[in-house]
Parts: structure tokens; C-alpha cells; sequence
């Protein structure tokens, strides 16, 4: 009876003070989180980057930049100088550029109009998009692949419908010989560029709506109107007022999912070419493939997340210096 | 120039009727308002006008042209709208000079041009400014140059006092109103602020439901509503609820006389209309006496009631009178110069209604207070 009267009488200053002690508690909690989550795996990664391979028997710790100078510079420089990981890497930024601007560039228009929808309408739409995000990198890949197979896909349809004939006929097949989108009897969609970036984009598609999205809803309808009224055709109002109010969403956007695709796996396995394969792949066949080769696959990891950061990082610069001008 | 001339418009929006059966004429170079209350489809017709949206139904006509199904980007009617809508990625001057910078015309030009549009608003020297660096008052001023910019034939203005404070707005209808004459630009004004209708408006359209309930000067639809939404809405007026009688109006056991009414049929139900200032107050009635209250209806003084006061507001350039009377509860306005018997509340006093001051309408179209 008298510990619940001593309570009851306490002052409101030490109950707050109480109540404050959970809340550091908590963001304590939450730091120590982040850093066991994010910063100790980095860590470790660093840590093996450096380490010592052992043959056939894994790496152990030590101190040796081996692995950053065979990716830099190859491994038998000074003798000779290689740049195959350094050719990764700018598959890695060249697939994950082109990809990422397809996405935004097919999204942007496709968001613009869903924002001018009525709200049931973007509802039904948005579950649309939030539903295919549930499906996995590999079943994506895998309808691709359907899609683009040479018997039963897209050029099997093109085929079908006389296409590849009147191409032929017309004298400009040889033109997708050229470019690795034909074999010598019809069109071959797989292992070709195209259709890593088209997988790629389609991948990140959902995203760049999403991220498209608060922008261009928030973007007033009396903006568009207004210049209407001055005279310009829906076509320059796209051009002069649209773009322009969005240009840092779309900048933001197509940055983030730009460093998204840069670890893109399976699609690159199943259908880049081998000899245009990304670094993700290589990391892999490092660490669990055929290579084993730990320290050197967190090496690669290393430098594909510093090229990230870099990019990330600039992209701010630039935004930051677009929001000013 | 041409007059803008609308001919049966009608607009729906799927089964809803939001203007129907507008027939009005906009005079060239004067300015119009168009007056109603949230919902009454002015900023519709507006809308309609400017090219934005499609009518129904009906005409649209400049001079003799028939400018219906023309788009808003060849129609380049100048318009400001609520949010005045500039494009926050461009500074003032090139917000004002967008629609001479989609026409092709010379940078060096367009800047001439924006500095005298800045000038004419008064914001000289702000032309390099980010529209973000703005106040309120100068993002409106901002938005009537750049609609002036093309030099329009018409000049639309969507409630562009709405976004401002109190002090800012009147200052602004004055100037605005300044700015039109000085253009002499045919010009048309959504609002839902009979005051600033009042202020700035060669003409007045007052809009209730879709409909045009009344089109005229603003002196004549204050002094001469033609209905009691109109009476209502513009300006303060007292309502009291009677029948016709004989060239007369009965209301309770009063006689009103009304000369200026429509004849109305003996027994038609009938709404009378009188503005608080146009009342009077009188303390020294024989219609207060025991003796007058025996007398017949038919017998006594007309547009004459017993009143007791209840409540006195002086709000400095006015004061309200709240009165009880047997009909109901009335306010009557007399202005700090006029004199007025000094009141308190509860005293006796008689009201007079004067019959050049009594607007009868027909009961159905009761007003939508």
C-alpha cells in the first residue's frame, strides 16, 4: 500500500525523465542494429578483400592488396596488363545505365497517365504493379526466356506472322546479323544485349513507377492548363512545363535503379553473353563458382560498391546543383 | 473588337448538370463577374470559356466566330488561376514571357517585354527572381502579367483573390480593377466574394445551381434583386413570409404595401425582401399603444410592425440593430453618421418597412440561405 501511494505521488519530472530512458535505449538499440546489419558485413568483406587465399582450403586474415591490383591492373602486370575485370565492371555500369533509363523512360509516360486516372483506377492499377513485385528475379527471367525463345517466343511470332521473310526480302536482315539480334534463318533474341537490358528494365519497371509516381501526382493540373492557355500544344506543355517540374524524380530514379541493377545476376547469366558478362556474375563464380577465390570476389564486391557510392554521390552533386539553378 | 457571347450553354459531368441554359453576353472591354457560391458552376463556365473543358451543349462565340470547339492553346485567353499556377523551374521573366517563348520570338524581346509587363504590375526589377522567393500579392501579380503577356483577347481570372489575406485582396481588387481599365480588356471574374464582384465589376452574373440567376450592374442587382437567392446573396437582407392580398401583401396580421412589385395574384405566397439600412426605427409609435393593437389590419398604418430590441452591434461604421417583432426577428442598419435614437435592449420601438424599399418575390424561389 504504501510503494503504490510513493508512485502515485511521484512528480510529473521524474516520470518523464523515466519515459525519456526507453527512447535512447531505443536509438542505441537501433544504431548497434544498423551497424551489425550494414557495417559489420561490410567489414567482414573488407576484411577478406585483403586477406590471404589459401588453395583449395579457403583464405585467412592478413594484409595484401593482390586482389585490388589483379582486378585493376590483371595478375601477371607488370609483365602484362589486363583490364578483363575492369571490362566487367563496365558491363556491369553499361548494362545497369541502359536498363535503368528504358525503365524510367517506358514508366514516365505510363505514370503520368495513371496520376490522371481516377482514384479506383490508379488503385486497381498500383495492386497491379505492387503484385508483380512479388515475383522473383528468377520467374521473371524464366517468362523472358519463353518469351524469347528461338522456338516457341518472339521470333518464332515474327517468323509466323512473315516478318523475317519481308526482312529478307527486303535486304535488312543481314543488318540484324550484324548486330547479334539473327542467326542465319531467323531472329535470335537470346544471348544478346537486347534482351539483358530489356529483362533489366522490365525487372525494375514496377520501381520506377513507384518512384515516379508521388512526383507526378503531386504535379498541379492548373500547371499544364495554364500553359494551354498560353498556346502551347499538349506536346510542348510536355516538353516545357511536365519534364522540366520532374526532371530531378526522374534524375533520382533513374539513378536508384541504375545502382539497383549493378548486382543484377540472373538475367545476365541466361542471357548476356558470356564474354559480356557483369561483375555480379564474376563475384559469384568467385565466391561459390568455379573460381573459389573468396578474397578476390569480396575485392570485386568492394569496388562494385565504391563505384556505386561514387555514382550515388555524384548524382546528389548534380541534383543539388540542379535544384539551385 | 468583339463581344464574347454564349448561347445555351450546357455542361454535364456524366448525370451531373453542372451549367445549364447560360445565355450571356460579355461586353468588350468591360469587366464581368461571375457570382455564386462554391458549387454553382461559375468556375465551370470559366473553364468552358478558356477552352479547358468541352460544353455539352451550345455556342461559344467571339464577335461572329464560333470559337466552340477551338482548343485553349488557339484560343490563348489569358487566364489566372486560383493557384496562379506559375512554373516554379522558371523565374518571373521567363514565366511571363512563356507564351512569347513558344511563339519563337526573340530572347532580347521577350525580356523587353517581360520588364513591361513587370512594370505595369508594379514589380519592376524582380524579373530574375525564382517564383519560390515570392509573397502571395506578387505571385498574383506575377500571374495576371504573364496571362497579359500575349496580349489576349479575353482575360480570365479564376477566384484570384482567394489565395490572399484580407488587407492584401482589397488593395488588389482596386489595382486590379485600375490594371483592366487601363488595358480595356474584356474581362471575367470567378468569385464568390460579392464585395470584390462589387468592387471590380462593370457587370455582375450571379449563378446559383448552373443556372444565371440574374445578370446586371452591380447597382442594379443590389437595388434590384431579382429574386430572393439574389437579395440573399448579395449583400444583407431581412426575409419575412406572406401571401398577396388585393394589390397588398399580408405577412402575419400586417399589411405591407410594395408599388414597385409584379402583380401577383390575390392568395400567391410571396416572399418580401428589405436591406437592414433601408428599415427604420421609430420610438415614438402609436402603433406601441394598447388601442393600436385592437385596431384591424385593414385600419392600421402599412408596412408598419411593433418591434422589441434584443440585441445593439456597433461595429464602428455600422450598427445593427436586432429586433423581435411579431413576423420574426429582423436586423436593421443604421450608419455611424445617421442619427438613431439611443436603445436598450428590451425598449418597444416600431419598425418601418418603406414600400419603395419592399422586394416581393414569388415563395417557391426561396432564397438559398
Amino acid at each position: 500500500m504504501s510503494v503504490s501511494t510513493a508512485e502515485g505521488m511521484a512528480p510529473d519530472g521524474v516520470k518523464e525523465t523515466e519515459g525519456r530512458e526507453p527512447a535512447l535505449a531505443f536509438k542505441i538499440a537501433l544504431v548497434i542494429l544498423l551497424g551489425i546489419l550494414c557495417l559489420v558485413p561490410f567489414l567482414f568483406v573488407l576484411a577478406i578483400s585483403v586477406g590471404h587465399k589459401i588453395e583449395g582450403a579457403g583464405w585467412a586474415f592478413g594484409f595484401e592488396l593482390t586482389h585490388y591490383k589483379r582486378f585493376l591492373l590483371g595478375a601477371t602486370w607488370p609483365e602484362t596488363f589486363q583490364i578483363l575485370y575492369l571490362q566487367k565492371l563496365g558491363y556491369s555500369l553499361m548494362f545497369a545505365a541502359i536498363g535503368a533509363v528504358i525503365a524510367v523512360a517506358l514508366a514516365f509516360p505510363f505514370t503520368y497517365f495513371l496520376t490522371r486516372l481516377t482514384r479506383r483506377g490508379q488503385t486497381v492499377w498500383l495492386v497491379l504493379l505492387l503484385s508483380s513485385l512479388s515475383l522473383s528475379e528468377v520467374f521473371i527471367v524464366m517468362g523472358w526466356d519463353i518469351l524469347l525463345s528461338a522456338r516457341s517466343g518472339l521470333p518464332a511470332l515474327l517468323d509466323w506472322v512473315g516478318f523475317t521473310d519481308l526482312m529478307k526480302d527486303w535486304g535488312w536482315f543481314q543488318w540484324f546479323r550484324d548486330i547479334g539480334l539473327a542467326s542465319p534463318r531467323a531472329f535470335k533474341f537470346k544471348t544478346s544485349g537486347l534482351a539483358t537490358v530489356l529483362c533489366m528494365s522490365y525487372l525494375v519497371w514496377p520501381y520506377a513507377v513507384i518512384l515516379l509516381y508521388p512526383a507526378l501526382s503531386r504535379l498541379e493540373p492548373s500547371l499544364m492548363e495554364a500553359a494551354r492557355t498560353m498556346g502551347a500544344r499538349p506536346s510542348v506543355v510536355m516538353r516545357t512545363v511536365v519534364l522540366p517540374s520532374v526532371k530531378l524524380p526522374l534524375f533520382g530514379s533513374t539513378l536508384l535503379l541504375f545502382v539497383f541493377l549493378l548486382g543484377t545476376y540472373v538475367t545476365v547469366t541466361v542471357f548476356a553473353d558470356p564474354s559480356q558478362h557483369t561483375l555480379a556474375v564474376s563475384i559469384y563464380d568467385s565466391v561459390r563458382g568455379s573460381t573459389l577465390n573468396a578474397p578476390f570476389g569480396a575485392a570485386q564486391s568492394v569496388i562494385l560498391l565504391i563505384t556505386a557510392a561514387v555514382f550515388l554521390f555524384a548524382g546528389q552533386k548534380l541534383s543539388n546543383a540542379g535544384d539551385r539553378a | 473588337m468583339a463581344d464574347l457571347v454564349l448561347k445555351s450553354i450546357r455542361k454535364d459531368f456524366g448525370s451531373f448538370r453542372a451549367v445549364d441554359k447560360v445565355d450571356l453576353t460579355f461586353p468588350h472591354g468591360k469587366l464581368t463577374a461571375l457570382l455564386g457560391p462554391s458549387g454553382c458552376g461559375k468556375t465551370t463556365l470559366l473553364r468552358m470559356i478558356a477552352g479547358l473543358e468541352a460544353p455539352s451543349w451550345g455556342q461559344i462565340l467571339l464577335g461572329d466566330e464560333d470559337i466552340t470547339d477551338r482548343p485553349a492553346y488557339e484560343r490563348k485567353f489569358g487566364m489566372v488561376f486560383q493557384s496562379f499556377a506559375l512554373f516554379p523551374h522558371l523565374t518571373v521573366a521567363e514565366n511571363i514571357a512563356y507564351s512569347l517563348a513558344i511563339e519563337g520570338v526573340d530572347k532580347r524581346k521577350r525580356r523587353a517585354r517581360a520588364d513591361e509587363l513587370l512594370d505595369l504590375v508594379q514589380m519592376g526589377g524582380y524579373g530574375d527572381r525564382r517564383i519560390g522567393e515570392l509573397s502571395g500579392g506578387q505571385r498574383q501579380r506575377v500571374a495576371i502579367a504573364r496571362a497579359l503577356a500575349q496580349e489576349p483577347s479575353v482575360f480570365l481570372l479564376d477566384e484570384p483573390m482567394s489565395a490572399l489575406d484580407a488587407k492584401l485582396r482589397e488593395d488588389m481588387q482596386v489595382e486590379l480593377r485600375l490594371l483592366q481599365q487601363r488595358v480595356g480588356i474584356t474581362t471575367i471574374v470567378v468569385t464568390h466574394d460579392q464585395r470584390e464582384a462589387m468592387t471590380m465589376a462593370d457587370q455582375i452574373v450571379v449563378m446559383s445551381k448552373g443556372y444565371t440567376e440574374q445578370v446586371g450592374t452591380p447597382k442594379e442587382i443590389y437595388s434590384k434583386p431579382g429574386n430572393s437567392f439574389v437579395a440573399s446573396f448579395i449583400g444583407k437582407a431581412n426575409f419575412l413570409s406572406g401571401e398577396a392580398t388585393d394589390g397588398k401583401y399580408r405577412v402575419g396580421e400586417y399589411l405591407f404595401e410594395a408599388p414597385k412589385a409584379r402583380g401577383f395574384t390575390a392568395g400567391s405566397p410571396v416572399t418580401l425582401a428589405v436591406r437592414p439600412e433601408n428599415a427604420v426605427i421609430n420610438d415614438t409609435c402609436a402603433c406601441l399603444g394598447e388601442e393600436w393593437a385592437k385596431t384591424p389590419p385593414e385600419e392600421r398604418a402599412k408596412n408598419v410592425l411593433p418591434a422589441e430590441v434584443t440585441f445593439v452591434r456597433d461595429v464602428g461604421s455600422t450598427r445593427d440593430i436586432y429586433v423581435k417583432t411579431p413576423v420574426g426577428d429582423l436586423i436593421v442598419e443604421y450608419g455611424a453618421g445617421e442619427s438613431l435614437p439611443t436603445l436598450t435592449i428590451g425598449e418597444k420601438v416600431s419598425l418601418r418597412l418603406p414600400p419603395d424599399e419592399l422586394h416581393v418575390f414569388p415563395r417557391d424561389a426561396e432564397a438559398a440561405e
